[in-house]
């Protein structure tokens, strides 16, 4: 029974050997002749501005989270559209329209929402946005403001 | 069309119905002007429109009970997946209890410490109906699904609270554990499915029953099932989530975290236990769960009550008290192998009184506290038997029922479970699990001395009750109940008797 899983084992094996035997066998040949150009980021020539762990806007991720409700429907409704003959010639294709009507509509209701609480634009406009609380930072945030104070701060339904 | 499929899914429908609509009244409501009066914020009609929507759905679950799910036309067809029996209909009717008084604590809540967004309602009616499809699910496909659907919400809930850094470490410690723990429950799934080729869990039965399996992974199935369902009921040593996770997230939304998750969670470890792995040969002393879950149960009593005796947070206590009753409750999963009915019983009438103390002790605890003067450590509840009675009146009820002091529904509770690990054999589990209570009374009987014995040191900041007429009337419906379950426990336990899955 266990032998059964020498095959996988061996193919282990040689995978990781293959890696290091070749990774092995290009430091012994190649030449070894670095420069500050070629440290560089970007060997092409594009200096790099800033370091890499900076804050990126939230937006970006309310935008892949509205894309999951056309990807969840895309992902059920073709495999209901490519058995709906067979529930029609069954008999039950009143059924199956019903059903998959109700699906998206649910779906939908997940649009809507998003539509009204305004995060299909990309410029959210917020009534009564204190611009200048926004703009501080976390990291500079001086560490006395207590959190209730910091709730306060905050608009309702800002991101 | 069977009408009879529709009705007894009702409590679900009614519950995942009302949630979409909260979630559109919401996005059409926040257009609304009307935040420059703080004091009725947008949630405040949400707050009573998610406590009746889950109202409704526990009285659709009570009806269903009534008229008898078998006598209903094709209830039975959503099986495996959705398993409407009369197990299914008691969790259904106290996760609604639950989520239902958690939420009316939220529209006290949310207002007074200026969170008040109405994304609250929506997430923890759909977390409900999470927790209903969990009770439900005879198949480990829907299971996880109910998991998933209902720790998403909590997940929420738990961060509700943006602008507060401990919150947000509370939300994200409790949703990388809880992924793990799902995807080690998860993996158990897929292992029984490899060695037995069901995933529905009669068929799982069946399978090992007729034998000629490979029984290594079917062990290694059990326990990885085991300790993902141990994370959700916070069982040691699977806990150290959870006195984080309770302390950061707003007290409404600990609430339910306390009592719905957990109901849900041992609702579907009884299924799994009990229908998967419930023929003798897996469920005996020798061999199989029971020593498994029995260690869980004392090591979950006895850390839980060592470390909460030592908290000197008030809320932090409760959190580790929320652990220790789990493990009261392990002790009954426990004892359902050798009392089927008895022993699932126990475990559901304490679930259910759990269920009102819980959210009761919370809720007064939020009561007790208001806006920039909370009621955090004992200290803050210093003298206020003197200044504020009826506050103080109510938190002690509701400490008593969890200490298990005799008239009220925490007594009968444990009294069930005892009697049940007596009934089954199982003495050094009951004389720990008394010893245990006897551990927990020191903590409860602190917050009363505390309330009744102390003034607050002159100068000391001291907590002032906050006015709501949403907490008050939460606190009204958990103290009847909790009164009504002492009084009468006979009537419930019945009820529970009659709700235990068939052997």
């Amino acid at each position: 029974m266990l032998m059964a899983y020498a095959s996988v084992a061996a193919f282990f094996l040689v995978a990781i050997g293959f890696i290091l035997g070749s990774l092995l066998f290009g430091k012994v040949i190649r030449p070894n002749n670095m420069y500050a150009e070629k440290l560089e980021t970007y060997e092409c020539g594009e200096a790099p501005v800033g370091p890499a762990w900076f804050n990126f806007n939230p937006r970006f991720y309310i935008i892949a989270l509205i894309y999951i409700v056309f990807d969840v429907e895309i992902a059920f409704v073709y495999p209901v559209a490519t058995v709906f003959r067979r529930w029609v010639d069954a008999g039950r294709g009143m059924f199956a329209l019903v059903e998959i009507f109700l699906f998206v509509v649910i779906l939908m209701l997940g649009l809507v929402y998003v539509w009204v609480k305004g995060d299909l634009e990309w410029i959210r406009s917020i009534k009564g946005d204190p611009r200048g609380v926004q703009n501080v930072s976390s990291r500079t945030r001086p560490e006395i403001i207590k959190e209730h104070d910091l709730e306060e701060a905050m608009p309702q339904g800002a991101e | 069309m069977k009408t009879g499929l529709y009705l007894s899914i009702s409590p679900l429908l009614v519950v995942a119905l009302g949630g979409a609509l909260l979630m559109l009244a919401e996005a059409f409501s926040h257009h609304r002007e009307e935040h420059e009066s703080r004091s009725a914020g947008p949630s405040s009609e949400l707050a009573l429109g998610t406590a009746i929507t889950l109202f409704t759905g526990a009285i659709f679950a009570a009806a269903v009970w009534f008229v008898g799910p078998e006598k209903l036309d094709g209830s039975q067809d959503l099986a495996p997946w959705l398993i409407i029996d009369r197990f299914t209909l008691f969790f259904a009717f106290t996760i609604c209890v639950g989520g239902g008084l958690a939420s009316l604590l939220a529209g006290g809540y949310l207002p007074e410490h200026r969170i008040d967004r109405g994304e609250f309602y929506p997430l923890l009616t759909f977390s409900s109906v999470g927790a209903i499809i969990l009770a439900a699910a005879g198949d480990v496909l829907t299971l996880f699904l109910g998991l998933e659907i209902m720790s998403l919400g909590v997940y929420a809930l738990t961060g509700f609270r943006r602008g507060s850094a401990r919150s947000t470490e509370a939300s994200m410690k409790y949703f990388l554990l809880g992924s793990f723990a799902a995807a080690l429950l998860l993996y158990g799934a897929a292992l029984i499915y490899g060695a037995t080729g069901h995933t529905d869990l009669a068929g799982i039965r069946a399978a090992l029953v007729a034998g000629n399996l490979n029984y290594g992974l079917v062990l290694i199935a059990v326990t990885l099932m085991i300790v993902g369902l141990a994370f959700k009921i916070s069982a040691v040593p699977f806990h150290m989530w959870t006195p984080d996770a309770y302390e950061g997230a707003p007290t409404p939304a600990t609430s339910f975290m306390a009592v719905v998750v957990k109901s849900a969670a041992f609702a579907t470890m009884l299924r799994v236990l009990l229908v998967a792995f419930g023929q003798p040969e897996l469920s005996s002393w020798g061999a199989g769960w029971p020593p498994i879950i029995a260690t869980l149960a004392v090591l979950t009593m006895t850390v839980a009550n060592l470390i909460a005796g030592r908290q000197e947070s008030v809320k932090r206590m409760l959190a580790y008290s929320s652990i220790a009753h789990a493990g009261y409750i392990l002790v009954g999963v426990t004892t359902t192998m050798r009392l089927h009915e008895d022993g699932q019983a126990s475990v559901m009438f304490y679930l259910l009184a759990y269920t009102v103390s819980t959210i009761g002790a919370f809720g007064a605890l939020i009561l007790c506290g208001s806006r920039g003067a909370e009621a955090v450590s004992y200290e803050d509840l210093s003298g206020l038997g003197k200044r504020h009675p009826a506050v103080a009146l109510v938190f002690s009820l509701f400490l008593l029922s969890l200490a298990g002091v005799p008239p009220t529904a925490g007594f009968f509770g444990k009294l069930y479970i005892v009697k049940g690990a007596i009934g089954a054999g199982l003495y050094p589990l009951s004389v720990i699990l008394l010893l245990n209570s006897v551990l927990g009374a020191y903590y409860y009987l602190r917050v009363l001395v505390f309330m009744y014995m102390r003034e607050p040191a002159p100068g000391a900041p001291f907590a002032r009750p906050m006015k709501s007429g949403y907490v008050t009337s939460a606190l009204v419906l958990a103290a009847v109940a909790v009164v009504a379950l002492g009084l009468f426990p006979t009537t419930s336990l019945e009820v529970a008797v009659r709700a235990a899955l068939a052997p």
